[in-house]
């Protein structure tokens, strides 16, 4: 069974969905056959791999087993990593998961039938806490999550880990990485450094605020294309590595 | 014709695939000749709904590989796409492949391939070179037993194919690869295209070149269905020649001479009931002539056992027809050639009697108790020095004038045969058909006298005459069977093989024993040598208890080869009683 890793945080704008694309990426560069489940109904990481955010029957079909995953899978740009695409009904899988028994498993079922055919599973998850978090909580094997080196960033991050392990019977591993660090800022330096020491969920790669990751969705391509070796980039190589040996 | 299948893997062809992932693959192929067009239409879905929850299996890419026109480059084919479509062309990459099979084929009969490439050597699908089972190959061999490679997948997926027989490389393939995406309105890439251009190099040591006819793959996106379909359309109108009828390897193999598939050692013979007997005694002696001599350098060189064997029985196959239709030669060159061939069986006697032995070993002591296994181990090397010296005779004498001029002589002889004198040739002008019933009937009929005389005091060496007969039999069954029914031919030859099973298996035990036996001084005077002597014991015994067994079998397998059914079925086909 492939590794399921999600990337998830409760507040949005923090480098989620440039880390999954660029995450899963890399997992196909090296070889390994990778899916991405585009989780969030605004559909950003399907828009940077230029597939239309769109699942036939949407997101009740899928959490009522009522359509074929598999048939709404599409390839990307790069042969070893496929899409699950975004569609705007997943706006509404919270309601859609309270429709079927034992909720909580919903999006696991959904990935069973195709998961097998793939090492690697990222999942690009919305900004929430919620039905549908408590999902993705149960289907993954990895919670990676993006932080903004700020102390506020590190009160949520606790506070989603004793979230995980009281409500959650069998955890996901958690992990966390700076994301949109500037390195001008003596409050991110300062932040990262304390906790990437004291920490051990934290990763030691951290992700720089760049424009080339910005710029990913003017191009519509992901960094390995457009600037492979931009420091965010490397950045990005450097998480891939660390949270392969970690997970 | 359209077919599937799945397969594991890394992609030869294009950019590499992880070991281990499954795709299902999907071919245009057709096993003849190029069909017609067109390559559009449904293909197979991947919708597989089942008790209301969807299986595993999915397509994840569709495949093809089509025919370009005679002569076209890649990138003429580009410069031809590029006009029609948005396409983005990548760098050209150069792949060289070096493909390895048995000499009689059995690993592109088995729809495989097993090909060399960048220091790997991995087991593929034949068509879509999509890996199955491989490893990093550092060794520069130029043959390769499946007991040579290590432990892994690769030897557990190759060694049921090959059995004891030697790998060598058929052909180098040199392809350059042109990669061409084509694009849809996003710029995203919805169907890859491979333009490969193969040469075939040959491995005689020529290394002569040769261009092979381009090829285009065309790789489907998933989820991208139509626009895979429209293409196809497209390259239908345009481009496409049909599809191709066979791997570009079996293209390359026949590029430089070669035959595909490898040589077979089988006769294959079509013979007509009415033609002149001594017509088809040629006819099957000139394919007995032709497995001696492909067989004859492998023997030589020892590239595996088979190539002996082969010899061996085309060998025997020549003499049992110069016995069974004697009346077509004349007498005194016959003898003369039956002494001839009589010779060259004797001389490959030893050496194949040891390599049977040596293949058989590890199933022969395979169940000895506590350390009996390792004790006999002497034993193995004891054979293995045997061999050495036995073969070393064999080679001297294959490569000697008699031998050599033997065969040249028949060959010859065989050439002169139809057009010479008939007065001391009493059957040469009768029709084949009429021989070759009689000879069965004859022989069936010899057959079923001598096993019902054998019980349970008979002497063993009844029972060895009759499995001479029983290979008699067969090799007439082998030779005529284009004469008769299939029908009727094939169960006799079914019930046939079961009797000589159990006369077989009889005989050999009764001829190892012997040989332990025979080599119970020498492996005392060994390292271990009382060990082993012991636990040669221990496998003489078993020898023994297994020649037991098969004589109780005998009477049931002899009771269904001479069932009466099965003796009115030869009266009635071969036209006397049987």
């Amino acid at each position: 069974m492939p590794r399921v890793v999600a990337l998830y945080n409760i507040k949005g704008g923090v480098g989620k969905t440039s880390a999954a694309v660029n995450l899963a990426w890399l997992a196909a560069e090296s070889g390994a056959r990778t899916l991405l489940w585009d989780l969030d109904p605004q559909g950003a990481a399907s828009y940077v791999l230029r597939i239309k955010p769109k699942v036939k029957g949407g997101a009740r079909k899928l959490v009522a087993g009522r359509s074929d995953p598999a048939a709404a899978l599409k390839g990307t740009d790069h042969e070893l990593l496929d899409l699950l695409p975004a569609d705007f009904s997943y706006r509404n899988m919270d309601l859609e998961l309270g429709e079927v028994k034992r909720p909580t498993k919903g999006l696991a079922r959904v990935l069973a039938p195709i998961a097998p055919d793939y090492e690697y599973v990222f999942l690009d998850c919305p900004p929430a806490i919620s039905l549908a978090s408590e999902s993705i909580f149960v289907a993954a094997d990895v919670l990676l999550v993006p932080l903004i080196p700020s102390p506020l960033s590190l009160r949520t991050f606790d506070q989603l880990r004793a979230f995980v392990a009281d409500e959650v019977p069998k955890p996901p591993a958690i992990l966390a990485f700076f994301s949109m660090a500037d390195g001008r800022k003596r409050l991110h330096r300062e932040v990262i450094e304390q906790t990437t020491a004291a920490h051990g969920g934290v990763l030691k790669a951290s992700i720089p605020a760049a424009s080339d990751v910005e710029r990913m969705a003017l191009h519509r391509r992901v960094l390995a294309q457009t600037a492979p070796r931009s420091r965010a980039a490397l950045a990005y190589e450097a998480l891939w590595e660390e949270l392969r040996r970690r997970s | 014709m359209l077919s599937s299948g799945v397969a594991n893997g890394k992609d030869l062809i294009g950019p590499p695939l992880p070991s281990g992932q499954r795709v299902l693959v999907v071919l245009l192929f057709s096993p003849t000749e190029a069909p017609a067009l067109p390559l559009t239409g449904r293909y197979p879905s991947t919708d597989r709904f089942t008790r209301g929850c969807w299986e595993t299996v999915r397509v994840s890419a569709q495949r093809l590989q089509l025919l370009l026109a005679e002569g076209m480059t890649a990138a003429a084919a580009a410069d031809a796409l590029v006009a029609e479509l948005p396409i983005v062309s990548q760098r050209s990459t150069t792949i060289e492949r070096t493909f390895w099979d048995t000499f009689d084929g059995r690993v592109r009969g088995a729809g495989l391939a097993l090909v060399g490439t960048g220091g790997r050597l991995a087991l593929a699908d034949a068509t879509s070179l999509e890996e199955c089972a491989g490893e990093i190959d550092d060794r520069a061999a130029s043959q390769l037993l499946a007991t040579d490679l290590p432990a892994g997948a690769l030897r557990d997926a190759l060694a049921p194919i090959v059995e004891m027989r030697a790998v060598m490389p058929v052909v180098r393939v040199k392809s350059r690869a042109l990669p061409l995406d084509v694009l849809d309105e996003l710029g995203k890439i919805v169907v890859r295209l491979r333009v490969e251009e193969p040469t075939a190099v040959a491995v005689d040591g020529t290394d002569a070149a040769v261009a092979v006819r381009a090829r285009l793959h065309v790789i489907g996106v998933l989820g991208y269905d139509r626009e895979l379909a429209g293409l196809l359309k497209l390259l239908e109108r345009r481009l496409a020649h049909g599809v191709p009828a066979a791997p570009v390897q079996d293209d390359a193999v026949r590029a430089v001479g070669g035959k595909p598939g490898g040589a077979s050692s089988k006769l294959k013979l079509t013979l007509d009931a009415q033609e002149r007997a001594d017509s088809a005694a040629v006819k099957i002696l000139r394919r007995l002539a032709k497995v001696i001599q492909l067989n004859l350098p492998g023997t030589l060189e020892d590239v595996d056992s088979e190539f002996l064997h082969d010899l061996r029985v085309a060998v025997r196959r020549t003499r049992a027809l110069q016995r069974e239709l004697r009346g077509v030669f004349a007498p005194e060159p016959l003898r003369a050639f039956r002494d001839g061939f009589r010779e060259l069986q004797r001389v490959t006697g030893p050496t194949r009697d040891l390599d049977v032995q040596l293949l058989e070993f590890d199933d022969l002591v395979a169940g000895l108790p506590d350390d009996a296994d390792r004790d006999v181990e002497p034993l193995r090397r004891l054979l293995q020095d045997h061999l050495h010296v036995e073969r070393r005779k064999m080679v001297r004498a294959l490569r000697a004038k008699p031998a050599r001029a033997l065969l040249d002589n028949w060959s010859a002889f065989l050439d002169l045969l139809e057009a010479s004198d008939e007065s001391l040739r009493p059957d040469a002008a009768r029709p084949v058909g009429d021989i070759a019933g009689a000879r069965i009937a004859k022989v069936h009929g010899r057959m079923v006298k001598m096993g019902t005389a054998i019980d349970d005091d008979t002497p063993a060496e009844a029972l060895h005459e009759l499995r001479k007969q029983g290979k008699e039999l067969r090799y007439l069954l082998e030779f005529f069977q284009s004469l008769y029914p299939a029908a009727v031919v094939k169960p006799m030859v079914a019930s046939l093989k079961g009797l000589q099973d159990v006369l077989g298996c009889f005989q050999d035990r009764e001829v190892q024993a012997a040989l332990l036996r025979s080599l119970g001084d020498e492996v005392a005077t060994l390292d271990g040598g009382a060990a082993a002597l012991i636990a040669m014991g221990l496998l003489v015994a078993r020898l023994g208890e297994e020649q037991e067994l098969a004589r109780t079998q005998f009477a049931e397998s002899f009771a269904a080869f001479a069932a009466k059914s099965q003796r009115r079925l030869v009266e009635q086909t071969f036209g006397c009683r049987g």
